[in-house]
């Protein structure tokens, strides 16, 4: 059954290619509909442990066997919620229909790639999805062939070949210590504890260069490189599916999923914690610096996704259960955010701060929801994003480094410092001179904004009922 | 014994294509030729794989992962070979000098 989330959107964009191209212009774009919201609403439907009313998961990580499938059914549905996001933008922000059209088509492909590293259950396979969505990513940034885009795309390229080697050198070495790639089968020769002691430290030095390729790809510093550059390069509706999921699914999930259920990770990890706390703070720090729009909210990607590491860093109930809730925050508010900047960009025409102002009078709806998504990403309290960092600040102070929790803190405040100066900067004050004519954007890019808002408010204010439920297998065990 | 020493003939040419790459990598200013550098990084791992296979012992899995591998390959240097070659439309060169716009 599962396999279906692979399988329809890929027959999907065959069938639409051969289709006469007027026709497939006007289908390409309900088609993309359809298959996000159905799959999204047959993941929390069916899955036993829905993500939201049961939350079963939780009693599964205690246990310290993560059955696939729930950690699955939180990206399936984020994915199929930015997907959503990124096509309606895409109808938004471009004009011409066959670029539309092509738009549409590598979205599905991304949507099949992305699917397919959540679905997978083998490294090799892994790694062919993994370069599915890398490929179609890469067209997406340079689709508009400017030159900023065509410099980005081509930056991207060559970390995620370097990306590429470190995995693919790490799957050869360790097949050649396990003699297998499948999850199970690798889980196992690795923890049982049967390797010598040179064949050990030879699947260390595997796993080492693994988790360097997914940090390449999910832009942890020191390998961000390439992030604020192809985030801010690309078209906007492109930035919405590479901040809101690419990262994250090719990256951050990978790599929680890994640790979790191929590498065991069961220990509180300095390395891990140490990654995240240099990518929280040099995000937050880039990101008080920027001008473009775009641009920050990159860096605040860069820095959320610290929280997200040192979540897993943590190896604890908390921790690791924290970071897979921020994995769907995030990408529910940072989509938000991009679809922001998208709507100021097509109605002002710029995306530079210090040319914007007070665009709140004149876009009530954009400047609200763009409200919500800061405070939740800042992680003030009624809002979803609160509840993930709380979770993730728990559990690194349970892993015993209290000193990490405490800068993590005090870098959230970052996050309100930079979002604030954004906000003054683009919706609240004056109005800028020349935007005076400016009007709302129109429901193509209201329409995902809404709905994500609507998101963020329900699940934070939902979230203590949905800890009532989950705390008492907590209590239990503790 | 005999697996051993083809192994670290095998292992001695993989390090080998990864220094040339890695040095074609980092000494290089053409956009193509830094395709051509990534190629023979991918042309390490292929072999790394081939040496894995052989040292387990299990050709027969490894046979259709490296075939897959090629094929995937393809895709990406088409893609990147595309980005190049707008790359040279946009700017009229194919030094990397003139991809160092986006800063800060």
């Amino acid at each position: 059954m599962i396999t279906l989330f692979i399988a329809v959107p890929l027959v999907v964009v065959l069938i639409l290619n051969l289709l006469p191209r007027k026709l497939a212009n006007a289908l390409s774009f309900w088609c993309g509909m359809a298959l996000t919201v159905i799959s999204g609403v047959y993941v929390l439907t069916t899955s036993q442990s829905s993500w939201l009313f049961g939350f079963d998961p939780v009693k599964r990580i205690l246990n310290w066997e993560i059955v696939p499938s729930d950690l699955s059914a939180v990206m399936f549905v984020s994915i199929a919620l930015v997907v959503f996001s990124a096509f309606w933008v895409g109808q938004y922000l471009f004009s011409d229909k066959n670029r539309q059209f092509i738009f549409n088509n590598l979205l599905l492909l991304c949507m099949v790639g992305m699917n397919g590293v959540v679905f997978s259950r083998d490294l090799f396979t892994l790694y062919v999805f993994l370069e599915i969505v890398a490929a179609s990513s890469f067209i997406l940034i340079a689709l508009e062939k400017t030159k900023a885009g065509i410099e980005g795309a081509f930056k991207y390229v060559l970390l995620s070949a370097i990306a590429t080697v470190l995995i693919l050198s790490s799957i050869a070495l360790l097949f050649m210590t396990c003699g297998s790639l499948d999850y199970h089968t690798v889980r196992a020769c690795l923890t049982s504890g049967q390797l010598d002691a040179g064949a050990s430290r030879f699947a260390l030095f595997a796993v080492c260069l693994f988790v360097a390729g997914l940090f390449i790809k999910g832009g942890i510093v020191p390998f961000h490189g390439w992030l604020p550059d192809a985030y801010s390069s690309a078209p906007t509706a492109a930035s919405v599916l590479l901040g809101g999921i690419v990262t994250k699914a090719a990256g951050v999930f990978t790599l929680v999923q890994l640790a979790q259920n191929v590498f065991g990770f069961d220990k509180p990890s300095p390395v891990l914690l140490g990654f995240g706390m240099l990518s929280i703070a040099v995000g937050a720090f880039a990101a008080l610096g920027q001008k473009d729009f775009k641009r920050m909210l990159a860096y605040s990607s860069i820095s959320q996704i610290g929280y997200i590491i040192i979540g897993l860093g943590s190896a604890n109930v908390f921790g690791v259960v924290g970071a897979i809730f921020h994995i769907f925050n995030h990408s529910v508010f940072k989509t938000l955010l991009f679809v922001n900047a998208a709507a100021v960009e097509k109605q002002s025409g710029t995306v530079d701060m210090d040319r914007l102002g007070g665009l709140s009078n004149k876009m009530p709806v954009t400047g609200f929801t763009s409200v919500l998504a800061f405070l939740s990403t800042a992680g003030v309290p009624p809002l979803s994003g609160f509840w993930s960092k709380l979770l993730i600040i728990l559990g690194v102070w349970q892993s015993g480094s209290p000193t990490v929790a405490i800068i993590a803190i005090l870098l959230s405040l970052m996050t309100l410092a930079y979002f604030l100066s954004m906000q003054r900067r683009v919706f609240f004050g004056k109005l800028a001179a020349g935007l005076e004519e400016i009007r709302e954007a129109d429901f193509r890019a209201l329409v995902p904004a809404v709905v994500l808002a609507v998101i963020t408010l329900v699940i934070g204010l939902i979230f203590p009922w949905l800890l009532g439920t989950f705390l008492v297998p907590l209590e239990s065990l503790l | 014994m005999e697996i051993m020493s083809m192994f670290w003939v095998l292992a001695s040419f993989v390090i080998l294509l990864f220094i040339i790459g890695i040095y074609y990598l980092l000494v290089t200013r053409n956009l193509l030729r830094i395709l051509i550098g990534m190629e023979i990084l991918t042309k390490g791992v292929t072999l790394l794989l081939v040496a894995a296979g052989y040292l387990t012992g299990r050709t027969n899995i490894i046979q259709p992962i490296i075939i897959t591998m090629i094929v995937v390959e393809v895709v990406i240097i088409a893609v990147a070979a595309g980005v190049v070659i707008a790359a040279y439309r946009s700017n009229g060169t194919v030094n990397i000098r003139s991809l160092r716009n986006l800063k800060g």
